[in-house]
């Protein structure tokens, strides 16, 4: 072999790899230039995560010295699948039934959920907890995955329920203090967008986008869990004892309108929603409107001796319980021939009040039901509050006055009577009713801070000594509210027994009855009311609503440190 | 004279390669060194030290003579399989990844099987130039250097090491070739060795699902994915690529970004400039050493020049081949461009050994040019 047989050989080789480089260089040329543009925006994209950050809602906090959590958030999975992909795989089947033995759900109804292979989403359950998570995932099957969830839970169950209101699955409030304050409990839901490394995990250098959330803030109450649980219980006897339709009751501090406690029956356990029927969620307390009968009788008497057309002593003729005005028949429950005015409402003779109404006149009356906020929302921070019924004085009937004054032809929410109470026992002023203290965010920041508000003063001071004076009788021996009365103190309050009306008239069976008072009387420090719809046998108020009054506030002056009769300092916090 | 720059034209080559491949190492290597060790340049540190020795040997064997390599041939074959022998003794040779290719000696692991490629190439330069014309011959130029061969094949296949078995044993073969063995007893070889290769392939179900994986990716998914991978690298790359330190597919998406896959970062941050720049280059590398081969007077030096630079170009195409799944994946690194030490040294110590080669036949040609008229005489007396 020559060396020219040998160049040769050696140019051929050289051949060889040059076209194989070139080969080559024309693969390069055709993977980095030639790529269909949809593949490459694929591939561009490839890891680019963009997911929203959920934030804690806020926590509510009931206003004890405690300072117990009332609602919170607690972090759950949401489990999800890819039916495509579980479909490509063929384990729709095998997944629904072995996912279905660990959730507790029947293999068909999985896949149900799971039969949609055009779908990339599917929920298989909501809000599960951590362990069974944990389990399920353990499996490693592919196409199921968590996102993370929070679920709200309410420690007290149904204590507070109506105050409390609940957030739904989406985390967004959607009654009571859930909704009214939402706006601070949701904060704001951060949001990423970065890309995954090949081991799927987040590269940071690569953040596109990262706006942190805002933690959702603290609500703190005013209402007590102390305090409401005396109510709860005794509204939980009295719905057995009285076999009532339903029953509720507020209390109130009366010098700065702070709700201390706001229940209803039937209730409702908080964490259980989704089955609660909505009679059990209506907060009748503040969404119920209903004629207040007797308990009206206040703003009637109030309103004429604020004007100094009557006093005190002054005798009504009570017709001996039967009295026709303008064509209609006026009835008392205990016939008397002739009262003081002070009788008159501590026997509670319609017909005395009637008379007083019409002395007072219909547009002098009318202006202290609108400075008493009848017919009006008394603002309360809760949502789904009536603002009740009053027609305006034009179009009264010749007999409105006299009825309206009794209670009748008129409608109001149990807040906005207790409102007429607490305004007696507070010097004539009336004062706006409220439950949240104080709005916290989790820097510490205070948002927003609940503040006793004068909403108005109907009644002059001495008017509302004087009420006082007539409301403390009520409880006295000869008195309707007797059995409102707590030994030791002086109690002022007002019974109403009123009968619901009915198509064209007034039950004869069916009543509301309402107690509402205050104590103590000298240096009133709370206020209640307490409603109980169709109380069967007895149905006064006085026999029905003023012992159940009388249950809670024994506990409730004991419990905030009440004297009987000097000034105390404010318990509670 | 353009002859004369040959050897200095050798080295830019290299240099552009080792620098090339340094810058995209520190990128390529960051997202790995520092997730195992902490350190972004951990790889790179390592192996600036490694191109510090491997630039000495490479030095160093620019100077010596290198017909001293004629003389130690067979010492440095014996040797080199006696490293190739001892690696595969468990306890020894360490285990990486399923392949038992190092050696550990104190802080430095070295990798028989790189030695072996330089090795081979010596040892059958030194053969061909002892048996001359009896390269004819089916004993010597056939059996002989053939049974060499399969010995060294054999061991390193039993690491595995199937990329650099394939390597080995394609140059022999083109040595042979060069060497003036037969071309149709050539063609059996190719044949039995391809015979062979599909035994192995067949073998080994990892080989295998490589091999599907690269006709039928559709069927294999889990081993088309890396070279999707690779594939995507490119094409996020496109023509000026996405700036350096700024693939993606370093960022565990790739495998071996860093080793094996480098070309595929540098055509993600380079763009197709870069990569199809390194291939010529290899091109360019490649007709330097067969211009010096044709130069060299001696067989020796001439089959020297010819092995070491298909060694490197034929590792480079084998890779770019890989990396851009124009052939199914096997484990063999790019050239003065991928991560580790003993590829580097040998490497470049052929490169020393092809610049000597390279200065002493351009010394003779300017040797010839001044005895031009002695040629002219020697000519016509011939003529």
């Amino acid at each position: 072999m020559t060396d020219r047989d040998r160049n040769i050989r050696l140019e051929w080789l050289a051949l060889a790899l040059a076209l194989a480089f070139a080969g080559l260089v024309v693969r390069l040329v055709y993977l980095h230039l030639l790529t269909d543009e949809t593949i490459r925006q694929s591939v561009e994209d490839k890891g680019t995560i963009v997911k929203p950050i959920l934030t804690g809602r806020g926590r509510i906090l009931e206003g004890s010295k405690a300072g117990n959590i009332v609602a919170l958030n607690v972090g759950m999975f949401d489990l999800c699948a890819d039916p495509a992909l579980l479909a490509k795989s063929n384990l729709t089947g095998q997944v629904a039934s072995s996912l279905g033995t660990v959730l507790g759900v029947t293999s068909e109804e999985l896949r149900g959920r799971l039969n949609h292979p055009e779908k990339r989403f599917a929920y298989v359950a909501r809000q599960v907890p951590d362990d069974l998570v944990h389990q399920i995932m353990d499996l490693k099957t592919p196409g199921i995955f968590t996102r993370e969830t929070t679920l709200r839970r309410y420690p007290q169950g149904g204590t507070m329920c109506h105050a409390l209101g609940f957030s739904n699955l989406e985390g967004v409030g959607s009654a009571g203090v859930e909704l009214i304050a939402d706006k601070y409990l949701k904060g704001s839901e951060g949001f990423l967008e970065s890309r995954l490394d090949g081991r799927r995990r987040e590269m940071y250098g690569w953040r596109v986008q990262d706006i942190q959330p805002q933690e959702g803030a603290d609500v703190y109450l005013t209402l007590d869990e102390n305090v409401q649980y005396m109510v709860e219980m005794a509204l939980d006897r009295a719905m057995e004892k009285h076999r009532a339709r339903g029953a509720w009751a507020i209390v109130q501090r009366i010098r700065t309108g702070e709700i201390l406690a706001l229940a209803n029956r039937p209730n409702f356990d908080l964490n259980e929603f989704r089955t609660a029927r909505p009679e059990q969620m209506l907060n009748r307390a503040i969404g119920q409107v209903y004629e207040p009968g007797s308990t009206f009788k206040v703003v009637a008497i109030a309103g004429a001796l604020n004007e100094g057309i009557i006093t005190t002593n002054q005798i009504f003729n009570t017709e001996n319980g039967r009295w026709s005005y303008m064509g209609k028949i006026l009835r008392d429950y205990h016939p008397y021939s002739q009262l003081t005015v002070s009788d008159v409402f501590k026997k509670s003779s319609n017909i005395g009040t009637a008379k007083i109404a019409i002395q007072l006149g219909n547009e002098r009356f009318y202006k202290y039901l609108k400075g008493f906020s009848i017919g009006h929302k008394t603002g309360v921070d809760l949502p789904g509050e009536e603002a009740g019924l009053l027609t305006p004085v034009e179009k009264w009937s010749g007999i409105s006055v006299s009825r309206i004054a009794i209670g009748q032809g008129v409608a109001v929410t149990a807040l906005q009577m207790l409102g007429v109470a607490n305004a007696v026992a507070n010097d004539g002023f009336l004062m706006k009713p409220y439950l949240i203290r104080r709005v916290v965010a989790k820097d510490g920041t205070v948002l927003y801070k609940g503040a006793p508000e004068v909403m108005g003063r109907p009644i002059r001071g001495d008017t509302a000594q004087k009420m006082r004076d007539l409301m403390a009788r009520v409880t006295e021996p000869g008195g309707t509210g007797t059995k409102g009365a707590i030994e030791g103190y002086q109690v002022g309050g007002k019974t109403g027994s009123a009968q619901k009306p009915t198509a064209g008239g007034y039950s004869e069976t069916d009543y509301m009855a309402t107690f509402v008072g205050f104590l103590p009387v000298q240096n009133p420090e709370i206020s209640i009311i307490v409603t109980v719809d169709e109380p069967q046998p007895f149905h006064t108020g006085g026999l029905v609503a003023a012992p159940i009054f009388k249950e809670i506030a024994e506990q409730a002056v004991r419990y905030l440190d009440i004297s009987p009769s000097a000034q105390t300092g404010l318990a509670g916090p | 004279m353009m002859r004369a720059r040959v050897p200095g034209l050798i080295v830019a080559i290299v240099m552009i390669l080792l620098v090339l491949g340094i810058v995209i190492l520190a990128s390529a290597s960051s997202v790995r060194g520092e997730t195992y060790f902490l350190d972004a340049q951990y790889f790179l540190k390592r192996q600036l030290i490694w191109l510090g020795v491997a630039l000495f040997v490479c030095a160093l064997c620019a100077r010596i003579d290198y017909h001293v390599w004629r003389k130690l041939a067979f010492p440095i074959g014996l040797l080199s399989l006696f490293l190739l022998v001892v690696v595969l003794i468990p306890g020894i040779g360490v285990r990486i990844g399923g392949s038992r290719r190092w050696l550990h000696l104190g802080p430095v692991s070295l990798q028989p099987s790189e030695a072996a490629k330089l090795a081979t190439v010596i040892l059958f330069s030194a053969w061909m130039a002892l048996m001359g014309p009896r390269m004819r011959n089916l004993k010597e130029g056939l059996l002989l250097p053939l049974m060499a061969l399969g010995l060294f094949c054999g061991l390193i296949f039993l690491e595995p090491d199937f990329g650099t078995t394939v390597l080995i044993g394609m140059v022999g073969m083109l040595l042979l070739y060069l060497g003036g063995t037969r071309i149709w007893i050539l063609g059996i070889i190719a044949l039995l060795g391809l015979a062979g290769f599909v035994v192995a392939v067949i073998h080994d179900p990892v080989r295998l699902g490589r091999v599907l994986a690269f006709l039928r990716p559709d069927l294999y998914p889990a081993v088309a994915y890396h070279l999707g991978q690779s594939k995507d690298a490119f094409s996020l790359g496109g023509f000026a690529g996405r700036g350096l330190g700024e693939s993606i597919q370093k960022h565990f998406y790739l495998p071996e970004a860093h080793t094996d896959f480098i070309l595929a970062i540098i055509g993600e941050e380079l763009g197709v400039i870069a990569t199809v720049g390194v291939a010529l280059l290899f091109l360019g590398l490649m007709a330097c050493g067969f211009f010096v081969a044709r130069q060299t007077p001696d067989p020796f030096g001439r089959h020297l020049a010819v092995g070491i630079t298909l060694m490197h170009v034929i590792q480079a195409g084998i890779n770019i081949g890989v990396v851009t799944g124009a052939g199914p994946t096997k484990g063999i690194p790019l050239p003065f461009i991928s991560y580790g030490g003993s590829s580097l040294i040998i490497a470049l110590a052929g490169i020393g050994i092809l610049v000597n080669i390279a200065r002493q036949a351009l010394a003779f040609e300017r040797d010839d040019e001044t005895f031009d008229g002695l040629d002219a005489i020697d000519s016509a007396k011939s003529g």
